[in-house]
């Protein structure tokens, strides 16, 4: 469910909503939510200061049951 | 009289061009809609019960989830209330390419927060009338200013902010 909510809370701030993608990681440290987007929109979804990236991490630790899930921005060319 | 004779446009002409060319009401209902898809979906995915109301308060539209448990959804202080309104602006500002001051309340926070800063606002200007000080209150933020500066100029006297922002706070002026 976290990862559907991430990808819709993206989906409807970026130009390129079709390129944009929710990866689930579960890793020794607990779970990662990597998000990809056009390169172009990057900035978008990160904001003047880091502010709609917090805003997201915000909203998503608010619907997640369990503490801390990280939420990563990247764009779709990075690994 | 002839083409070169036109009168240039006096400013009440002007005014008027200005205002035909934005209408506010019919934008304002499509921010207003456009928000609703955006939260009404992100419920619907995190299976939370919650009905959307809309409306257009002045100049700004107003979007209201109410009913259900909605507290995870406001959060301490209204942070997560905070960063919702603010990704439901960007979802506005990316659909209409305008940016919108689209106002966001969740389970009636803000309304119960208008109410509290209503009453405190009058009692600050009570105080400040009979003492004759000034008083200055707690760092708050730009909507809670807003409806204490109102309040304050209701009971007749004069406020302003200070400081910066977070900790930016109003302070009552005697008359």
């Amino acid at each position: 469910m976290l990862d559907e909510a991430l990808e819709h809370l993206v989906r409807g701030i970026v130009d390129h909503p079709d390129e944009v993608s929710v990866r689930d990681r579960q890793g020794r440290r607990g779970r990662t939510l990597e998000v990809r987007v056009h390169p172009e929109d990057l900035g978008k979804v990160i904001g003047r200061n880091g502010r709609t990236a917090k805003a997201l991490r915000t909203v998503v630790g608010a619907l997640g049951s369990e503490r801390g899930v990280r939420v990563d921005i990247l764009d779709v060319d990075e690994r | 009289m002839t083409k070169d004779d036109v009168p240039p446009m006096t400013e009440s002409q002007i005014d008027v061009t200005h205002e035909d060319a934005e209408p506010a009401a019919p934008d304002l209902e499509r921010e207003g809609e456009i928000a609703a898809d955006y939260l009404e979906e992100l419920l619907d995915i995190a299976d939370l019960d919650g009905d959307i109301d809309m409306d257009v308060e002045g100049e700004r539209a107003t979007v209201s989830i109410v009913g259900g448990d909605l507290d995870r959804m406001v959060g301490r202080d209204g942070v997560v209330l905070d960063a919702l309104q603010e990704l439901t602006r960007l979802a506005v500002h990316t659909s209409t390419g305008m940016r919108s001051r689209l106002m966001l309340d969740v389970g009636g926070y803000r309304a119960g927060r208008r109410s509290v800063l209503t009453e405190l606002g009058t009692r600050t200007a009570e105080q400040v009338k009979a003492n004759g000080e000034p008083v200055r209150l707690a760092p708050m933020n730009p909507f809670e200013r807003k409806v204490v500066h109102d309040a304050v100029a209701a009971a007749g006297l004069r406020s302003e902010s200070e400081g910066e922002e977070p900790g930016r706070f109003v302070v009552v002026h005697p008359t």
